[in-house]
């Protein structure tokens, strides 16, 4: 689903963001993406769904390499990918369900349909109850929970989440963290960008630590687990 | 992906904008209503001039001397040569019909002339163009080939009233086309100023547009529509304003066009007007909006 071979990101004038990254993704895993802060986990996810392009190296998603890739292509390419963001993005002049249904908007979705849609995810998340109200009237849990929303309705092939559970309390964790296994059942391909340990500890997926934009571990399972334990 | 779902989301989306900020864009349908009062007003101006050059074009008349040795088969020829060639309408104006006319017109001092012992006057043809040949170039080239035809001794035809309000016509038309360039480029910057702030205020939303997967088209498209509405907006009042300034025009302010008025009431066609300043809205309002979408949207 996504390989990278020798990726460098770096920005005029500083030092490399992200320096040689190899990696390769397979469609259907569920990878978390782990190091301390600023080691590059949000650039690395930028790449791979497009808002950067990559100094040096190569990046294929589902196969297509992105240099390759004009930009009017690029709004096709997204439309397979779901991204949730640390700060949710959401738009505070659209009602909960109307912040969900933006992806389908884009899409051409009829309007009922998008409505019947955004419910039923909003359903899935336990804040069907919400739909009509302002996102600035809710948690911030609550928020990380329809941004979640709006990244899952599309039925995306790949799911890109930058710190999905950083505002919750343990209990909306692994709520969040059960529908994120839950999809990744069905097929869609799963990054999360955590430096929560205990989240890797618990779910024992294939790991990659960054650390000062290096790829310095790519373990599974259990040795993942350790891993974390040993250095988080 | 349809359409008419699309369609219906870019409508919702600039109706959207525009409820939400509606200051600034009372702004610029404002100004773009003035600019197009201005326009429906110069049109109504426009129309009532030529409904004058028309009436006062009708009146002028190639008239055409011939000379005394004519006999009745010869003007009968250069009538059929005259409106096969002008396309116009030509009246035979015998020696005593021109005397008889020139004893009334001159009333008392005329007298006189009644009593001369021979006619003086020559027959003569009054020549009656249709309107695409009323205009001076073409009355002057038809006088001169008209001159050079056999027993014809003068022509004559109102050449100078005519050729004055010709260029009274052409001097408004000219002013006019000068101030609504300006008016119309001001209007244009206004619109694209309000869809810079809107686009601005919308940032955020594009952002996300852009990350879920929108074309730069169905980013942009809706700021066009803004303008464009803008514009639809501003026409219809200005259709408004129009009819009420004919309507008091026709009524108690009547009196400030006496000086110009041919017939009576004024004669405007409501469905010409509508579509022009339908058109013209619509276009301004879209030229601002696609100057903002292409100046400041940053897709």
């Amino acid at each position: 689903m996504i390989q990278m071979f020798h990726v460098t990101k770096a920005y005029p004038g500083d030092p490399p963001v992200l320096v040689d990254i190899n990696l390769d993704i397979e469609k259907g895993e569920f990878v978390f993406l782990t190091g301390p802060s600023g080691a590059g986990k949000s650039t690395l996810l930028k790449l791979m769904f497009l808002a950067e392009r990559a100094t040096r190296g190569q990046i294929l998603l589902a196969g297509r390499n992105v240099a390759r890739l004009r930009e009017s292509g690029i709004p096709y390419l997204r439309r397979n990918i779901g991204v949730v963001f640390q700060d949710f993005k959401l738009l505070p002049t659209r009602t909960v369900a109307e912040n969900v249904g933006f992806t389908l908007d884009v899409l051409g979705t009829p309007r009922d349909e998008v409505r019947d849609r955004s419910l039923k995810m909003l359903r899935r998340v336990g804040l069907e109850h919400k739909a009509d109200v302002s996102p600035l009237k809710l948690s911030g849990g609550e928020q990380q929970r329809v941004s979640l929303c709006r990244a899952l309705v599309n039925d995306p092939a790949l799911l890109l989440a930058d710190e999905p559970t950083g505002n919750l309390d343990p209990a909306l964790t692994v709520e969040i963290m059960d529908l994120l296994t839950d999809v990744n059942a069905r097929g869609t391909t799963i990054v999360v960008a955590t430096h929560d340990a205990t989240l890797i500890e618990r779910y024992q997926r294939r790991t990659l630590r960054l650390e000062k934009g290096t790829m310095v571990a790519d373990e599974r399972g259990a040795k993942a687990a350790r891993l974390m334990s040993q250095t988080a | 992906m349809s359409a008419p779902a699309k369609l219906a989301y870019f409508v919702r989306t600039a109706v959207g904008s525009i409820v939400r900020s509606p200051f600034v864009h009372v702004i610029a349908v404002a100004s773009l209503t003035l600019a197009l009062v201005g326009f429906g007003v110069a049109r109504l101006a426009r129309a009532q001039l030529d409904t004058l050059v028309d009436a006062l074009g009708g009146a002028v008349e190639l008239t055409v001397y011939l000379a005394d040795d004519a006999d009745a088969a010869q003007v009968d020829a250069l009538v059929t040569a005259l409106s096969q060639r002008t396309g116009g309408t030509v009246t035979k104006v015998s020696p005593a019909e021109a005397l008889g006319r020139l004893v009334t017109q001159l009333g008392e001092d005329g007298r006189g002339l009644a009593d001369l012992p021979d006619n003086p006057l020559p027959w003569s043809l009054e020549l009656s163009l249709p309107k695409g040949a009323r205009e001076p170039q073409a009355l002057e080239a038809l006088a001169e080939k008209t001159r050079a035809l056999p027993f014809v001794t003068g022509v004559d035809y109102g050449e100078e009233a005519l050729e004055r309000l010709t260029l009274i016509a052409r001097a408004l038309e000219v002013a006019s086309l000068v101030v609504f360039t300006l008016v119309f480029l001001t209007a244009v910057i206004v619109v694209s100023a309000t869809l810079q702030l809107a686009i601005f205020a919308r940032r955020e939303e594009i952002e996300i547009q852009k990350l879920v997967g929108a074309t730069d088209r169905f980013v942009r498209v809706p700021f066009l529509l803004e303008g464009a509405l803008q514009g639809v907006v501003a026409a219809a009042l200005a259709l408004g304003a129009v009819l009420a300034l004919v309507r008091w025009l026709d009524g108690q302010g009547g009196e400030l066009l006496a000086f110009a008025r041919v017939g009576g009431a004024l004669a405007v066609d409501w469905a010409r007007l509508a579509a022009e300043l339908f058109g013209a809205g619509t276009a301004l309002g879209l030229a601002g909006s696609f100057i903002a979408v292409r100046r400041f949207l940053r897709v």
